[in-house]
């Protein structure tokens, strides 16, 4: 094991590569054509899309019957994407401002792309509730506002609070995306020597000019949105967790679910996150950017965060005996031993018992390990959202309307479509903008920051 | 860097033996004339000193963990306020001897009556309930035992092997500590009504906890370090850490207890919302407002803005602020159990006074001893270079 040197910062970024050279490496994808990589990669992303949308047209044309929803579990597919979607988009918030917050300097090479994900992943987040109205057309009613019918939406639902905190969590993380943007796109506007891009780049860096004082401007913006991204992030799986634990459902129903539910969206977006940025960082020659140490430090966090989760899990166990209510130990008992132990257990082994590899640090610092457990974290993750939803709802209180869920292949069509639609973005992503933040990187070279020990470095 | 000693001033030990007396005097004095009642109250201690001395041994795992710089000329402050840990037992042993006034389950002919009780006898019976207090404390001891020795054997060799043993320890403890804390909180404040359960709990009493030693690290390193007792100055900067992780859990705590709250008051099930009601009849509503503002309001205020997080005098009245809610946080969660109208007497005194004054003298005795600055750390260097 190699040695560290606790009296030495360790480098942000690996080198000391030139201010010249970050421009030309992180803004390559965009000057250069793609290759083949790229364009098989979209050409199977956009397929996806394109077939996941017929299952949605489908399902827009004959009504959501042809789902495998049925009564007692009337919230199947939909609701497992939805909040399986949201909990990725949290990674990108948690690590652009909480870890900005937390003046974690590793943040920089991997903050940009995260933002983008979570970007895309709340987009693919909000179909699911959109067509899970039935009617997606008449989608507009879910927002408050005064109308000729007097129709108004309920005030007290949680379901109406998602509507809320999902489009501001949106709105928040696409102005801090983009602020962080501005003085990229100025980068970028002074680089290239194509008029159209010119333009556009000019028009979207709204006159940055690197001054001292649009950066000092920045600075005051950045931290202010960091902080009122943070609590927002919280609070929407929090309110996510609301929809089920304001309920009278067992298993539903229990207090832990804010904070579980908010430590596993920051782990199944943790895990997406380190799984793209692996292959970015290979295909555009980032690796001196977003290194092994780096990956290594979300690996701890998903560690960390996964450990989280099974206190949760552990903690939800034991109250359901503790509490002594029948219904409660009868829906755990049934989770674990139940149709669908096998859902549970694929939960409990992907979230709890083998992330718990990464307590080595040989594991935590080689790549295919890593990618592995990382795709291992996102079907637990998703299956945990299963298991919450369709065992509860499959055998409530009333043994004589129990029933089970299936999905139909429309539902794991729309699945595919979300899929589809989240990567598509993330390749048209890493070609039209800047997949690393340039300015920001710049800042965390060695030697960039001035020193107060006088020369050391 | 070169580092001097310097003495703590006497007055630190006198003020510790005279908080120590009174609250002793005020304890036995209460015991003497209402046992029942100052048995509540030694629950309410027990968890008061547990929550400081844990919280301490929780940063300097955390700081270990997560690499930080900026706390390192503190961490011994974290680790002598952790070092009274043993004191912490010796306010569980009159409790063994006082279940029975205190733990409704605890009565065989209730328990055998009550058939949910009955179904939790195998978690809920006094061996295995004495058995989890004295095994999480003494795990917690034996942790503790273990930074000390590699911090301390670091003052002579510097040896950068020795934070590397710590990191990794800090590691296994965290994962000790979720545990420990939620048992003891289980234990101590949940089966005080052994019909009622949230599993929020823990998470409650972890950020609680975290908030305590950190307020009670806060105080003692900002007034430390204004007095010149560290032997070297620390910037200023180094305390904006304090501030804002003050800030951070005084919010997490907020949430988690607003969560509690709003889901079982949303769901409105007997069994669970009896608990609030409880904390809300009797006048207890009182009690209940009052953490809103004390535990809440007030820090969040004190503390939103930038310059106040790193002034000195604000951290160290924000820090009574938090302790002393602290207490009232505990007093809220335990005495609505001994009686269902608010009271507030020198009883509910002695012991937060009694708790003070052991950390104070504990603290003293560790600063004679000990060296305030961990003068081995390899991170020393940047922790005093610190600079936001």
């Amino acid at each position: 094991m190699s040695t560290i040197d606790y009296t030495q910062e360790l480098p942000t970024v690996e080198g000391k590569p030139s201010a010249q050279s970050i421009d030309d490496v992180i803004s390559k994808p965009l000057d250069t054509k793609p290759g083949n990589l790229w364009k098989i990669l979209i050409t199977i992303t956009s397929l996806m899309l394109l077939v996941g949308g017929g299952a949605l047209g489908w399902t827009f044309y004959k009504g959501i019957g042809v789902w495998g929803n049925n009564n007692p579990v009337g919230w199947g597919f939909d609701i497992v994407n939805f909040v399986f979607w949201v909990g990725i988009g949290h990674a990108g918030t948690l690590i652009s401002a909480v870890l900005f917050l937390l003046r974690q300097r590793w943040r920089t090479g991997i903050a940009r792309f995260a933002e983008a994900m979570t970007i895309f992943a709340v987009m693919c987040a909000g179909i699911f509730p959109a067509i899970h109205t039935g009617r997606a057309w008449l989608d507009g009613y879910l927002f408050p506002y005064p109308n000729a019918n007097n129709i108004w939406v309920n005030f007290t639902s949680p379901l109406l609070w998602d509507v809320f905190a999902v489009s501001t969590y949106f709105t928040v993380s696409a102005i801090f995306w983009y602020v962080g943007l501005m003085p990229d796109f100025a980068t970028l506007r002074d680089r290239t020597t194509n008029t159209l891009k010119k333009n556009i780049y000019s028009i979207l860096s709204l006159g940055w000019r690197h001054s001292s004082r649009h950066w000092q401007h920045y600075e005051k913006a950045y931290m202010i949105l960091a902080g009122f991204a943070t609590p927002l992030v919280l609070s929407v799986h929090t309110i996510v967790s609301f929809d089920f634990a304001v309920s009278v459902i067992p298993g539903w129903h229990t207090t832990i679910f804010p904070p579980y539910f908010v430590a596993g969206a920051v782990f199944s977006g943790f895990a997406m996150v380190q799984n793209v940025l692996i292959f970015v960082r290979q295909a555009f020659n980032l690796k001196h950017i977003i290194t092994i140490g780096h990956l290594e430090k979300m690996n701890q966090v998903m560690l960390l965060v996964g450990t989280m989760v099974g206190y949760a899990y552990a903690m939800e166990f034991f109250v359901a005996w503790y509490s002594g209510n029948q219904f409660e130990t009868f829906t755990f008992i049934n989770r674990a031993l139940g149709p669908y132990a096998w859902a549970y257990w694929t939960m409990v082994s992907c979230n709890v018992i083998f992330p718990q590899l990464f307590w080595i640090k040989k594991i935590r610092t080689t790549i295919l390990p890593m990618f592995i457990l990382g795709v291992v974290v996102n079907i637990g993750m998703w299956f945990e959202r299963f298991v919450i939803i369709v065992t509860s709802l499959s055998r409530d209180y009333l043994p004589s309307s129990w029933g089970m869920y299936t999905p139909t292949i429309y539902d794991l069509g729309i699945l595919m479509f979300s899929f589809g639609l989240f990567f598509t973005n993330v390749l048209l992503f890493v070609r039209a903008l800047p997949a690393v933040s340039i300015a920001e990187v710049k800042a965390v070279v060695d030697g960039a920051q001035p020193s107060h020990k006088g020369g050391h470095h | 860097m070169i580092y001097e000693k310097k003495e703590l001033p006497g007055k630190v030990q006198k003020i510790g033996f005279l908080l120590t007396g009174l609250g002793l005097v005020l304890v036995l004095v209460s015991y003497l004339v209402d046992p029942k009642r100052e048995a509540f109250n030694n629950v309410i201690g027990l968890m008061f000193f547990a929550s400081i001395a844990l919280g301490a041994l929780v940063l300097v795992a955390l700081e270990y963990l997560s690499g930080a710089v900026w706390s390192t000329p503190f961490r011994r402050i974290s680790e002598f306020i952790a070092s009274s840990l043993p004191l912490v037992l010796l306010f569980a042993v009159p409790l063994f001897f006082a279940m029975h006034s205190i733990f409704h389950w605890t009565h065989t002919d209730v328990v055998s009556a009550d058939k949910i009780l009955s179904a939790k006898t195998p978690y809920l019976n006094i061996p295995f309930f004495i058995g989890r207090t004295v095994g999480v404390l003494a795990l917690f001891y034996i942790f503790y035992l273990l930074f000390r020795r590699n911090s301390k054997k670091q003052d002579e060799t510097k040896d950068q092997k020795l934070t590397k043993t710590n990191v990794n320890l800090s590691a296994v403890f965290m994962f000790f500590a979720g545990i420990g804390l939620t048992v003891l909180v289980v234990d101590w404040v949940m089966s005080l009504e052994p019909h009622w359960f949230s599993t929020i709990l823990g998470i409650y009493f972890i950020s609680a906890t975290l908030l305590a030693g950190l307020a009670a690290t806060t105080y003692a390193a900002v007034s430390l370090n204004e007095g010149g007792y560290l032997g070297v100055k620390v910037g200023k900067d180094n305390y904006y850490s304090f501030g804002a992780l003050l800030f951070a859990i005084t919010n997490f705590w907020a949430y988690v207890a607003f969560s509690q709250f709003l889901l079982i008051w949303y769901a409105n099930i007997p069994e669970e919302t009896f608990w609030f009601i409880a904390r809300w009849e009797g006048g207890w509503k009182y009690i209940s407002i009052l953490l809103m503002i004390i535990r809440f309001a007030v820090p969040y205020a004190m503390l939103l803005s930038q310059p106040s997080k790193s002034d000195p005098k604000n951290l160290k009245r924000v820090s009574i602020v938090i302790l002393a809610a602290h207490f009232f946080d505990l007093y809220w969660l335990i005495m609505p159990t001994f009686s269902k109208t608010i009271t507030f007497s020198f009883y509910e005194i002695g012991f937060p006074v009694l708790v003070i004054g052991l950390i104070v003298l504990v603290f003293y005795a560790q600063a004679k001893k000990n060296n305030i600055l961990p003068v081995g750390d390899p991170k020393l260097q940047r922790g005093l270079d610190f600079h936001l």
